[in-house]
């Protein structure tokens, strides 16, 4: 695997040549924005008893020690120790910590990027209880300041943060949403002035899965709710966030947050995307510097409030032997855990569930912005080997799963590595499954 | 002043001083440090996501389902010889009386052959345990001089005390004033390197449990 | 009294009525004590019958009398006690008839008589404050008649923990400046047959061992003879199996002191306390302090006194003046470590805070990017 050893071989945005004294300096500035109580208690609390490695599948796939969860986090847990930690003038003034190196934190991007889907599994299995994700995730923040974010994630970040879209594209989106619409039939609720819910919509979605596009606003037509996208804030992925640009992330998120007040909405539809949803969900706010106006759901939880209150009826579906990819962002991380189980009760189907499923289901392996990111294709591929066996091994024939980008990663896996599989979306699944309302 | 004197005198003064000062100064240390309010509306009341937390303290103890092939035997070893040090600790007359009089009040002990048979045990388990952190390609990683010097430290209070107990290596006198020494010892690094997940073991499961509870994630 | 001729032992106790066969009885139950081979006793009897009459010196310090009481002390006369007290003898201010200046003149000559070859026996501690004149005989200083008997004694028996270690006279304050006769007497051999009191048989056994052999017994590293003093109380408590099992009593009275449990709880010495009374015991083999209900206060080691409360157990801390650490005490230290380590504490954190604030704001002359 492509371990990294210094910075001619870091994964870096051209346009961002630094010195290294100026890359350590913007780590460490990372490092002390995101420090406090809680994160100090985190990497106090740690025993190095290695356990956590036991719960990450590039461990497991790899067996290589590098991947330990918490030996992501070393440059973050050396920094704080030298820092901030209450001895921290004892370990300077005798040296017990040297200062993090620009070439160590070169070293380091391979695993806080390449090798990490923060997919929280390892928060799971601390004896010590320490959440190893979230350090994972500030630690990312010191890269970006240090101009070490992968150049993918960089790049999309700040396209997202300059334009609203990752990328540019040869139309805008909010044209091929409409498009969408003409294509599928369906009509496309877009800049009303006045709603109770704001949708938003994955862009992988726009580019790949545009029949799942077609069944938001299907469900929504049908469901009669007033709802509607904006032009300025359509995108749900939040590339700030991948990269560990927090600033950036707060202004992605602030466009769906300012269209959202601007129409009035109460809730805030978060499509079938993972890291979306705990971008909105579970740290707008704090970027944000309020509590939030609005309430923000997954489609999956809105939907099943709607089955609850007997407005949605389903139809049962013929799926065959089924299973279901939680995923991380969502299910464990995001606590959205019976409403995708809800929707398929409903139609009638039993899952023949994979053998870590739920809130203890393994990553796609391409979360975390480790589907964008090419060099770290090859670990990425040997860490789904399990994943995609766990799939065969249930012998179902369907399998589903409700967000955009763990589809586009099994779907990347199946031409790799000639699968006979692909995933279904649970949305499009229900779109197509709809009972008239009142029958 | 004899060493005994000397141990369980001065010694022993300074190094229960230097423990107070040292814990206290660590977490208060760290806990000082900042505070963000989390603004993003909690899935459950606090109520309830506080107890979930405190529940987190006892369901964290053991792995969960689906890891337990994985990791259940290193933890399981690394429990074992925790409760080993409990029961000598704990359970050992001496040992009750001595902490005891620091504190006030004692509870029963058990019988004190029976402890000797613990100790050598967990004597066992010790040196098991180093051996899978110097062969285990992760914890060896890892590891750091705080690992080995806390382990060393409260080796040497294990066979200090078995070596008084067997009257081995020197007068019976001499062994038990090393081994109070060598407690003194354990009390002044304790603030200092890994010991200090007694203190941090129970808050953290909780307060992890509690905001992740709060989400409604699973913990 | 001598007749111009030295007199043997054996002939001194045929007069005094000791039969030859009685003689080695005795011996052979002294051997055995001594822990000497089967055959020894027969062969020490011989030796005693034909050595000359051992000529002791009896010399009483800074003392309460409770060593010579208890060598005195018996039940029924025993042979050693004859030997000693009538035979050998020949001079101990207490025991002896005569007083004043006939006594010390009785001291004189018996030195004179037997320069180098007496055996010098010592209870009490040696006060050196006032210039020696806390106590005195016949207006010298117990440091100066030390001196002087000491020059021609083969050897010196220390006898009580007084003249071995300095005992109670010793103990803090210490108001008469006392020492131990080792640390008034260098140049002679020194054997230390300490206890507060000694048991009787310890004395006279290590006597008469010195008396038969002419050498010194195996002493341990506080010059005690290893065969009385070689193991603790607590490795031949006869209640060992009660610590074993884990059954203590907790107070003087309870139903564990009743049943006789071990006494650790309420502060017993035996672990750290060596010397013969669990084995030969008291009043010729009745009891011994632990058999009587009481905890061993570890009388046969130097500085016992000092050592902490005798009610305290063994394990516990021991800094207060009193010896014992009490949880108020402990309280108060932890409570003022504790505060000082919260002040450093909150100085560390706004240290780093201040750090904190520093990286993320760095000023002009910090590295920027670029």
């Amino acid at each position: 695997m492509n371990h990294s050893a210094g910075m001619s071989t870091a994964n870096l945005a051209p346009a961002e040549a630094r010195t290294p004294q100026a890359r350590v300096a913007g780590a460490m500035r990372g490092f002390a924005q995101e420090i406090g109580a809680l994160s100090a208690f985190r990497l106090e609390s740690c025993i190095h008893c290695g356990i956590c490695a036991d719960a990450c599948h590039f461990y497991i796939a790899t067996e290589d020690p590098q991947y330990t969860p918490i030996w992501k986090v070393e440059p973050f847990k050396q920094a704080y120790k030298r820092e901030s930690s209450p001895f921290a003038p004892l370990f300077r003034l005798f040296g017990f910590k040297h200062e993090v190196t620009a070439d160590k934190l070169a070293e380091w991007q391979h695993l806080l990027f390449d090798s990490c889907n923060m997919c929280g599994r390892c928060s799971l299995i601390c004896p010590m209880g320490i959440d190893v994700a979230a350090l994972i995730e500030q630690s990312r923040h010191a890269m970006f300041e240090a101009g070490l974010a992968p150049k993918e994630l960089y790049h999309k970040a700040s396209h997202q943060q300059n334009t609203g879209q990752p990328e540019a594209s040869a139309e805008p989106y909010r044209d091929q949403l409409l498009a969408i619409g003409s294509r599928f039939s369906v009509e496309i609720p877009l800049d009303k002035p006045q709603a109770e819910i704001m949708l938003c919509v994955p862009r992988t979605d726009i580019e790949h899965y545009p029949g799942a596009v077609a069944a938001l606003a299907r469900v929504v037509k049908h469901l009669g709710v007033s709802a509607t996208f904006r032009s300025d804030g359509l995108v749900a992925e939040n590339y700030g966030y991948y990269a560990g640009g927090k600033e950036w992330q707060r202004d992605i998120s602030l466009r769906l947050i300012e269209q959202a007040i601007a129409c009035g909405a109460k809730t805030l539809l978060v499509p079938e995307c993972g890291h979306a949803y705990t971008a909105l969900r579970w740290e707008a706010a704090d970027l944000y510097g309020k509590p939030l106006p609005f309430d923000v759901r997954h489609v999956t939880e809105f939907l099943a409030d709607e089955l609850h209150a007997g407005r949605l009826k389903l139809k049962s579906a013929i799926t065959g032997k089924t299973t279901f990819h939680d995923p991380c962002q969502l299910v464990r991380k995001g606590g959205v855990n019976d409403a995708p189980r809800a929707l398929m009760r409903a139609m009638g189907i039993e899952l023949d569930e994979l053998a870590n499923h739920g809130g203890f289901s393994f990553c796609c392996g391409g979360g975390g912005g480790v589907l964008d990111i090419e060099r770290a294709a090859p670990l990425r591929y040997r860490a789904m080997e399990n994943k995609l066996r766990e799939i065969d091994d249930t012998g179902a024939a369907t399998f589903l799963t409700t967000c955009s980008d763990c589809r586009r990663t099994f779907d990347d896996a199946k031409v790799h590595f000639s699968w006979d599989k692909k995933p279904h979306s649970l949305l499009e699944l229900v779109a197509d499954n709809l009972s008239p309302t009142g029958t | 002043m004899d060493l005994l004197g000397f141990a369980r005198g001065p010694a022993l003064k300074v190094a229960l001083a230097v423990f107070c000062l040292g814990v206290v100064w660590r977490i208060v240390g760290f806990v000082l440090l900042r505070i963000r309010r989390d603004l993003n509306k909690p899935r459950a009341s606090a109520l309830r996501y506080l107890g979930s937390g405190l529940l987190a303290v006892g369901t964290r103890s053991w792995p969960h389902r689906e890891f337990i092939a994985r990791t259940g035997p290193g933890e399981a070893l690394g429990y074992s010889y925790h409760i080993g040090l409990f029961v000598m600790v704990l359970l050992f007359t001496p040992h009750i009386v001595f902490i005891g009089g620091l504190l006030g009040f004692t509870w029963p002990g058990l019988p004190s052959s029976f402890i000797t048979v613990v100790s050598v045990l967990t004597l066992t388990l010790f040196l098991a345990v180093l051996f899978r952190r110097v062969t285990h390609p992760v914890i060896r990683m890892l590891s750091n001089f705080d690992d080995y010097f806390s382990w060393f430290v409260t080796m040497l209070v294990i066979v200090t005390g078995l070596a008084a107990t067997a009257h081995l290596g020197a007068r019976y006198e001499t062994l038990l004033g090393l081994h109070i020494l060598s407690f003194d010892l354990l009390l002044v690094w304790f603030p200092f390197g890994k010991l200090m997940h007694a203190f941090y073991l129970v808050p953290s499961r909780a307060i992890n449990g509690a905001l992740l509870a709060r989400k409604g994630a699973v913990s | 009294m001598t007749h111009g001729r030295v007199e043997l032992l054996g002939e001194v106790l045929l007069r005094h009525g000791i039969s030859r066969r009685s003689f080695i009885k005795y011996c052979t139950a002294a051997a055995s004590t001594l822990a000497l081979p089967p055959g020894m006793g027969a062969v020490m009897a011989e030796q005693l019958r034909q050595a000359p009459r051992p000529s002791v010196v009896y010399l009483s310090f800074q003392e309460c009398t409770g060593c010579l009481e208890s060598l005195t002390r018996s039940f029924s006369p025993t042979i050693e006690s004859l030997i000693f007290n009538t035979i050998s003898l020949d001079y101990d201010d207490t025991l002896m008839a005569a007083a004043g200046e006939a006594a010390e003149a009785a001291r004189t000559k018996a030195m004179k008589d037997s320069f180098g070859k007496y055996v010098l026996v010592v209870d009490g501690s040696v006060p050196t404050g006032a210039g020696g004149g806390y106590c005195t005989a016949g207006g010298r200083s117990s440091v100066d008649i030390l001196r002087e008997a000491a020059k021609g004694a083969a050897a010196i028996v220390c006898v009580g923990t007084c003249s071995a270690f300095g005992g109670i006279p010793l103990a803090d304050p210490n108001p008469t400046d006392a020492w131990p006769v080792g640390a008034i007497v260098g140049d002679k051999p020194i054997i230390n047959v300490s206890g507060c009191p000694p048991i009787p048989e310890v004395i006279t056994g290590t006597l008469l061992q010195f008396v038969t052999t002419g050498k010194l017994p195996d002493l341990d590293q506080h010059r005690r003879p290893k065969a009385f003093f070689g193991n603790t109380i607590h490795d031949r408590c006869y209640r060992r199996p009660f610590y074993d099992q884990g059954k203590f009593a907790k107070s003087f009275d309870d139903e564990g002191a009743r049943n006789g449990w071990c006494l650790f709880e309420l502060g017993c010495k035996g672990p750290t306390t060596y010397n013969a009374c669990a084995t030969i015991k008291w009043n010729g083999g009745t009891s011994f302090p632990i058999e009587s209900g009481h905890t061993c206060i570890g009388c046969a080691e130097p500085g016992f006194w000092d050592k902490g409360s005798v009610y305290s157990a063994l394990s516990t801390a021991a800094w207060g003046k009193s010896g014992e650490s009490r949880p108020l005490e402990v309280l108060e230290l932890g409570g003022a470590a504790a505060t000082v380590g919260a002040v450093i504490g909150a100085g560390s954190a706004g240290m780093s805070r201040l750090r904190q604030h520093r990286a993320e704001h760095p000023s002009n002359n910090e590295p920027k990017d670029g």
